[in-house]
């Protein structure tokens, strides 16, 4: 019945918010749909991307909230770049869920289940809007989400990692809504397209200052340096799956916020200059800080870091490669990150140290090979996807001739060789405990799905390539931009 | 002009309490000063001395004598999620005294960054 109901982006944040609040009271008829219903959202959201994203290649679709055209309305975009993004939320969303169904223990999961949809229908949310307050409200659920999952578990120091959490990020959300009001003031608008046009209103000083504050926001919420603090404590004490999530959904959508509003609204050369800087100390310190990390999970997380510095360091460069070399990276780190963090916490539980590696090797075989071949991936190690992304990233940087930079990113490679080896050398080469359990076949389901795309990208980068650069000149293209959404 | 400086002076308190106060419960409250300075801003590029509701009520009333209403949704807006916000933090803070008994921060050796 495509007439009567026709497929909309707005479902990719309605469907997942809907049944969030309905869970509560699906959770009064039977136990068991709180475990079904989440599952059965992000196959609908991954079906609404099936059909729409194709259609998005061709044209962006931008959607009016209610009927009110922009810039007076909300307005949803839905172009190459964010449906790339919303797709992989979804996707990912789905992996987390499947393997939840049977790594997820502790109760209360209607209440995990509630918070893992608000998340991702919030990430989604900041990366299809056209309207830069409704970036902060989605961008505020996405938050209190993520709050309230850091500090899920009652154990020892979970509530503090998640206040410590909240508190910078309260910071980030009141920079961002004193950016949003200071530019309101000026330009009396808040659609994304109609703030460009009227840029000039705003004068250069104010301009400035405003861009201050959002580096400051959203640079927070996406783990720039010296902002990330929080991340290595919140990484650490979600529950492993949401860790999953937090590197591979809100840093992604934070970052895509920050790209969209820098690219849209201040386009002058310092401010990617300042960006791209950002990125190469973000992507040093944390390489560094990770070779020191006992905790598994503080390891990831500071790698985790890094990756969003190389990211960040590629978009910088402000140039067509630069930005596709930042998205690949993105969607390299998202996928193999997330792999990481569920295989970790499959192996050796919650709280996993490099010595709880020791012997994985023989005991659980095909964990171990996964793991194996996630730390490959973020190596860059050929075939693995993320060979490609790093290559794209180098190539980018050499085009535009900061042979510095390329010096900067291989010498962390080394870095991340280093610890992630060491890592995998545990697995094979240390005796340990003997293995207490089995892997539920959920579980390896999730992980094989992610590891299938590794291998994917790894053998046919060419298979993306479309996607990206659609997405790269979406992201770039402003004057396309503008025109879309104002064109009534 | 001083509905401008009040607010930022609002926001500034708000400030210093998050970043000098040791108590969990005073760090909330300045998070909750903060977020308020923000809100008072935004109503305050908002306002009109002397304008009126934005609704055509009477002959003769024109759009420059109304207060602009788009502030003050999004205000509306923000105290929300500024309530739920401060509602999170306290519930941690709340977990946090039951395991440590104490709000003073400096006691709380995990909290340290």
């Amino acid at each position: 019945m495509p007439e009567l109901f026709p497929l909309s982006p707005v479902h990719y944040v309605a469907a997942p918010l809907l049944a969030a609040f309905l869970l509560p009271l699906v959770a009064k008829l039977s136990r068991s749909f709180i475990k079904i219903l989440p599952g059965l959202t992000f196959l609908y959201v991954l079906y609404v991307s099936a059909v729409l994203y194709p259609q998005a290649l061709q044209a962006p679709i931008i959607e009016q909230i209610a009927g009110w055209a922009p810039p007076l309305g909300i307005n949803l975009y839905y172009g190459p770049m964010a449906g790339l993004f919303a797709s992989l939320f979804s996707a990912l969303g789905f992996i987390v869920w499947l393997y939840s169904l049977t790594q997820m223990k502790q109760e209360p999961l209607d209440r995990f289940y509630i918070l893992l949809m608000m998340l991702v229908a919030g990430a989604t949310g900041m990366v299809l809007t056209g309207d830069i307050f409704n970036l902060f409200v989605f961008m505020e659920i996405t938050a209190i989400s993520a709050y309230s999952l850091t500090a899920f578990l009652r154990e020892d120091d979970k509530a503090e990692a998640g206040f410590k959490y909240i508190l910078i990020g309260s910071l980030a959300s009141a920079f961002v809504l004193l950016g949003i009001a200071i530019l309101y003031s000026y330009t009396g608008t808040l659609n994304l397209a109609d703030l460009a046009l009227n840029m000039d209103k705003v004068p250069l000083s104010v301009r400035v200052i405003v861009f201050g504050l959002f580096l400051v926001g959203f640079g927070i919420e996406a783990e720039i340096f010296p902002l990330n603090g929080w991340a290595p404590d919140a990484y650490s004490a979600a529950p492993a799956p949401v860790s999953a999530l937090f590197a591979g959904i809100t840093v992604k959508a934070a970052l895509y916020a920050l790209a969209r509003v820098t690219i849209l609204l201040f386009p002058f050369a310092g401010s990617m200059a300042l960006i791209s800087i950002l990125g190469l100390v973000t992507l040093v310190i944390s390489e560094l800080a990770a070779l020191h990390q006992k905790n598994l999970f503080r390891m990831l997380a500071y790698s985790s870091m890094g990756q969003v510095g190389l990211a960040i360091a590629a978009l910088g460069l402000f140039t067509a490669e630069g930005v596709y070399a930042a998205l690949f990276a993105m969607i390299n780190h998202a996928i193999v990150k997330g792999m990481l963090f569920l295989t970790v916490f499959a192996m050796a539980g919650g709280s996993a140290t490099l010595d709880g590696l020791n012997g994985m090797g023989r005991k659980k075989p095909i964990l171990s090979l996964l793991f194996t071949l996630g730390a490959f991936a973020i190596i860059g190690l050929p075939p693995f996807s993320g060979f490609w992304s790093k290559l794209s990233v180098l190539t980018a940087m050499g085009q535009t001739g900061n042979y510095a930079m390329i010096a900067i990113v291989l010498a962390t490679t080394i870095v991340e060789a280093a610890y992630f080896l060491r890592a995998t050398g545990r697995l094979y080469l240390s005796e340990g405990n003997p293995a207490e359990g089995k892997t539920p076949l959920s579980a390896i389901a999730a992980l094989a799905v992610l590891a299938a795309g590794i291998l994917w990208i790894g053998f046919f980068p060419g298979s993306i390539d479309e996607t990206l650069t659609a997405g790269a000149q979406d992201l770039l293209d402003t004057a396309k931009y503008t025109e879309g959404v104002l064109k009534d | 002009m001083i509905y401008y400086i009040a607010s930022i002076a609002v926001m500034l308190i708000g400030l210093y309490a998050v970043l000098v106060k040791k108590n969990l419960i005073k760090i909330v409250i300045g998070l909750s000063l903060m977020d308020a300075g923000t809100h008072l801003l935004l109503v305050a590029i908002g306002f009109i001395k002397g304008g009126t509701a934005p609704i055509f009520s009477e002959p003769g009333l024109t759009a420059d004598a109304m207060v602009d209403p788009v502030p003050q949704a999004l205000v509306l807006t923000a105290i929300v999620i500024g309530l739920a916000v401060t509602a999170v933090a306290l519930a941690l803070v709340i977990r946090i005294y039951a395991q440590h008994k104490t709000l003073d921060i400096r006691k709380i050796s995990s909290l340290k960054w």
